[in-house]
């Protein structure tokens, strides 16, 4: 169990991470959405113990009850891969080019399992087998350039499932992939879930990924958690702002009514962009940018008010008594 | 995929110096430690290809010979005073912090000294020896790749694969081992190259004091140095061991460059 109380991350006045806490337990799969620079990245690094050397880090992390505040590097070595595992965005970048795949893969389990090399290479063939890499035997001799993109990701994945890690994190994984392996390799991502009792951690800016991916989701924008709750209600009736404007520009497929002049309507964008870290507002984050800001809202931080199964950080917010 | 001319030059050269010194091991025109007094600077001839020194030995056999001790001590000093710094390059990136800005500050010491000066002077202070020379010469080695290998290694840290190799819970150590140090690999061997011509000049510099392998066996440093009082009677003594220095380390210094020209991609694009 992974518990964030009033976490925080910041470099001297930008604050990449502001107050955030969450609860992740067992089998939960939990979706985190917002644009570049809302802290999604921050969040998952934190939960390696993986945060840059230059952050101060504030509020608490437990795992397993335990507070990771005093861990040191060897400590967190020991988590990593067995408790808390993680796959990058760009499958490209995340395998070293010279060194054979199956390799890699093998590399946690002698490390952390104490196997000797044949029985790591025989544990990576079941892993290719489980994450379904075909002709997994040859597989594992390849190098990353002789594969594409789909199986790059899928023999990370397969390096992140290892040791069994209790929670997996999923930084963009479907990102730099295609549509339709993008979508084979979300359904992957949630039977490995299921069948392990894995809790998954989708960070994407890709709703319909998330939507397919996850039973909760937690919207982020500027460092702040802004909003949470069930991923379908979520997606289905925004309460915040932001989110509303985050679902508000996805392009709609379906054929679009031109106006008087024959044109396309434009698709909806929040206005402005995400403000540097250091020239955030100090109260809600989305002030300057929000369509139903209020006087106060710039120089007061909303709190998260919870409604039913949902809750969300804003002022304007009506919440039903 | 067209060959810079550099390399190619660089490679003859090397190929002809080693071929030379290999075939030394098994095979010389005479044997060189033979003298004949009566036969002293001899001209040309074909028992003689190079003709005879003022003892009457066979110059194309001691120049062979010669080629086996140049490239025994260079490839000595490189490998050792190579792994050293690299390793020293690789510690300093995987630690960082003070241990890296200590690392860094001695090698800036040892590239305060003139790399050849430092040598005689440790040879001279050890004793005249071929494993001495070895020593010496390895020693001003290790700063150079070191450098080479700690920026590198520093912009090796910053790819994506390590943080994945770190999040799989592998350690520094492992990380050096596994994931930089085979992507080093290519600005190491480069420099490796480069510092083998160095490493001959230092030699043929060090027996040319008397400082590296002692007599017999034959170097080209102190063939120059016995021909130095004979250059007006016999100035081809001097010219072929000269001439035989020159080609090596210009043939390595070539051949390292090349190498770098087609290893670095940044150096491509700009030609």
């Amino acid at each position: 169990m992974f518990e964030l109380d009033r976490f925080s991350v910041a470099f001297g006045s930008a604050t990449a991470l502001r107050q955030a806490s969450l609860t992740i337990r067992p089998g939960d799969r939990l979706g985190v959405v917002g644009e570049s620079g809302s802290g999604k990245t921050m969040l998952a690094l934190s939960l390696m113990g993986m945060a840059p050397e230059a952050a101060q880090v504030s509020g608490r992390l437990l795992i397993d009850g335990k507070d990771m505040s005093a861990a040191t590097e060897a400590d967190w070595q020991r988590l990593r891969a067995r408790k808390v595992a993680m796959i990058f965005q760009e499958p490209m970048s995340a395998l070293n080019p010279l060194r054979r795949v199956g390799d890699t893969v093998a590399d946690p389990l002698r490390i952390h399992l104490g196997m000797d090399r044949a029985a790591a290479r025989a544990q990576a063939l079941d892993l290719f087998r489980e994450v379904g890499i075909p002709d997994p035997e040859a597989r594992l001799r390849q190098f990353p350039h002789e594969m594409s993109g789909g199986q790059r990701q899928r023999v990370l994945i397969a390096l992140a499932l290892a040791c069994d890690p209790a929670l997996l994190i999923a930084d963009e994984p479907t990102t730099a992939l295609d549509a339709n392996v993008k979508l084979r390799i979300t359904d992957l991502l949630v039977r490995l879930a299921e069948q392990r009792g894995m809790a998954l951690l989708f960070i994407s800016h890709d709703l319909a990924s998330v939507a397919r991916a996850t039973q909760d989701i937690m919207v982020m924008y500027g460092g702040d958690i802004v909003e949470r709750g069930p991923t379908a209600e979520v997606l289905h009736d925004p309460a915040h702002p932001y989110t509303r404007g985050l679902l508000g520009a996805r392009p709609d497929p379906a054929p679009q009514q031109r106006d008087a002049a024959g044109r396309r309507p434009r698709l909806p964008t929040i206005p402005g962009t995400v403000p540097a870290l250091h020239a955030l507002a100090a109260g809600c984050r989305f002030s300057g940018r929000c369509p139903v800001e209020r006087p106060d809202c710039a120089t007061v931080k909303p709190a998260m008010r919870a409604f039913g199964t949902r809750s969300a950080a804003c002022h304007a917010l009506e919440v039903p008594a | 995929m067209k060959l810079p001319v550099n390399l190619l030059i660089g490679a003859v050269l090397v190929a002809l110096v080693i071929g030379a010194a290999a075939l030394s091991l098994v095979w010389t025109p005479q044997d060189f430690t033979v003298m004949n007094v009566r036969n002293k600077f001899a001209a040309p001839d074909t028992i003689h290809w190079l003709g005879t020194d003022q003892l009457g030995r066979d110059l194309a056999s001691q120049l062979m010979a010669g080629a086996r001790n140049s490239m025994a001590v260079a490839l000595a000093a490189v490998l050792l005073g190579g792994s050293i710094g690299t390793a020293l390059g690789l510690l300093a990136a995987a630690i960082g912090g003070w241990v890296e800005d200590l690392v860094m500050r001695i090698a800036d010491i040892g590239f305060a000294f003139p790399a050849l000066l430092f040598a005689i002077m440790l040879a001279a202070v050890f004793g005249p020896s071929l494993t001495n020379a070895v020593l010496a010469i390895a020693f001003i080695n290790i700063p150079v790749f070191a450098r080479v290998a700690r920026a590198a290694a520093n912009q090796v840290w910053t790819r994506e694969y390590v943080a994945a190799a770190r999040a799989a819970g592998l350690d520094r150590f492992a990380i050096s081992r596994d994931h930089i140090l085979p992507n080093i690999a290519a600005p190491v061997i480069v420099q490796a190259t480069i510092e083998f011509a160095v490493a001959i000049l230092a030699e043929a510099a060090l027996s040319y004091l008397g400082l590296g392998a002692q007599p017999p066996s034959p170097t080209w440093g102190r063939m120059l140095s016995e021909a130095q009082t004979l250059m007006y009677q016999a100035p081809q003594l001097a010219i072929y061991p000269g001439l035989c220095i020159v080609a090596a380390v210009m043939g390595f210094g070539l051949l390292g460059d090349g190498l770098r020209d087609v290893t670095d991609p940044r150096l491509v694009r700009e030609r």
